[in-house]
């Protein structure tokens, strides 16, 4: 039991690493400051989300749990909401 | 949601009782979120009841309560659909970048949405802010400018595809 | 699996340093923009896994004030440094 639970949290954890890597890789290739956005938001939102699903079978108790999904929740919310709001400051700035 | 809002035909008379019901919904769900949030102790009761209250009034505030029929099913799926849209999104990006060719097309699109301006145009475009290489730019005459990672996918039919859903799951009226 | 989650900490404040470093190379204000963004999402998962790793619960609520503030941060450098930006003028924010 004990065993499988920390498999899942190697195998998400991993997971999300892999796509912070892949969107730091993003932002150090990508050629202009909106497909940088598109790394940044995506694969980092991915990465958390999946750094939260392997820490769930850590978690003491159902509130511990709840706590970081609500967390997961925010940040995935709040990612989807300032990436439009930087896009379209980057659009009005002349930015083509 | 607010999910005692869901009364079929709703009378003149009967408004007042559907906007109690969406507040204490509201308390209730702000409630619910305190007490995972910070846990239950008695000490913290009088915190907890001006955080609700100030909170409750805030989202009163912020977005009215509407009169449109939520459907429970439909709002799954829509949460549903968000998920896999953000996990295909994350894994078509992580694609591109670790490709060596660096295989982008970027550019603008713009997509003639049917919702109005306001509240409903913003979930929307919160919403496919996490579709799969779309980013939304801004509006212009009531089309809304997507930027695209590559714009030889097939973004216009995606964005067609989430808007029914989300007309379906929150604004069936 | 302490080991393991150590090691996942490591790699994600180096892959968050590497973004941070090519952020603030970048050319214009809204690449910079994006520096509260990669803090809100990798700083969080970093945060989190170290509440994890430690035991020290409260790690979690810096994460989430952490969010909280990253959100803000952005959304007041969108509403003030718009007017900024166009003054600015065309292309000085992207720089090419």
């Amino acid at each position: 039991m004990n065993l499988a639970r920390d498999i899942m949290t190697i195998a998400c954890v991993s997971t999300g690493a892999f796509f912070f890597l892949a969107g730091t890789v993003g932002l150090l290739r990508f050629p202009d400051t909106l497909t940088r956005l598109h790394a940044l938001t995506k694969a980092d939102n991915l990465g958390l989300g999946f750094v939260v699903l392997g820490l769930l079978p850590q978690a003491e108790g159902l509130r511990d749990g709840l706590k970081l999904i609500s967390i997961w929740m925010f940040a995935l919310l709040a990612g989807a909401t300032v990436s439009q709001l930087i896009a379209r400051a980057v659009r009005r700035s002349g930015a083509r | 949601m607010s999910g005692s809002s869901g009364q079929r035909n709703v009378p003149a008379g009967t408004i007042t009782r559907g906007w109690w019901s969406s507040v204490a919904s509201r308390a209730v769900g702000f409630g619910c979120l305190w007490l995972v949030l910070a846990g239950a102790q008695v000490g913290d009761v009088p915190a907890a009841a001006v955080a609700i209250a100030v909170a409750t009034w805030t989202s009163l505030y912020l977005l009215e309560p509407g009169s449109s029929r939520r459907s429970l099913p439909a709002i799954a799926r829509l949460a549903s659909l968000f998920l896999y849209h953000s996990v295909v999104a994350g894994i078509d990006v992580a694609g591109r970048a670790l490709n060596p060719r660096l295989p982008l097309r970027p550019g603008f699109v713009a997509y003639p949405t049917r919702l109005p301006r306001g509240v409903r145009q913003n979930v929307f475009t919160t919403l496919t802010s996490l579709l799969p290489g779309t980013v939304p730019a801004g509006e212009e005459n009531g089309q809304i400018i997507y930027h695209c990672l590559d714009v030889t996918q097939p973004v216009l039919a995606d964005l067609a595809a989430e808007e029914a859903a989300l007309i379906r799951a929150l604004y069936n009226d | 699996m302490t080991e393991f989650l150590t090691a996942a900490v490591g790699l994600i404040l180096t892959l968050l340093a590497l973004g941070l470093v090519s952020i603030l190379r970048g050319p214009g204000d809204a690449d910079r923009m994006m520096a509260a963004q990669l803090i809100g999402t990798a700083g969080i998962a970093v945060l989190l896994l170290l509440g994890t790793v430690t035991g020290v619960r409260a790690a979690v609520d810096v994460a989430l004030i952490l969010a909280l503030l990253a959100t803000f941060a952005s959304i007041a450098f969108v509403k003030k440094g718009l007017s900024r930006l166009e003054s600015d003028g065309v292309g000085s924010a992207e720089g090419k």
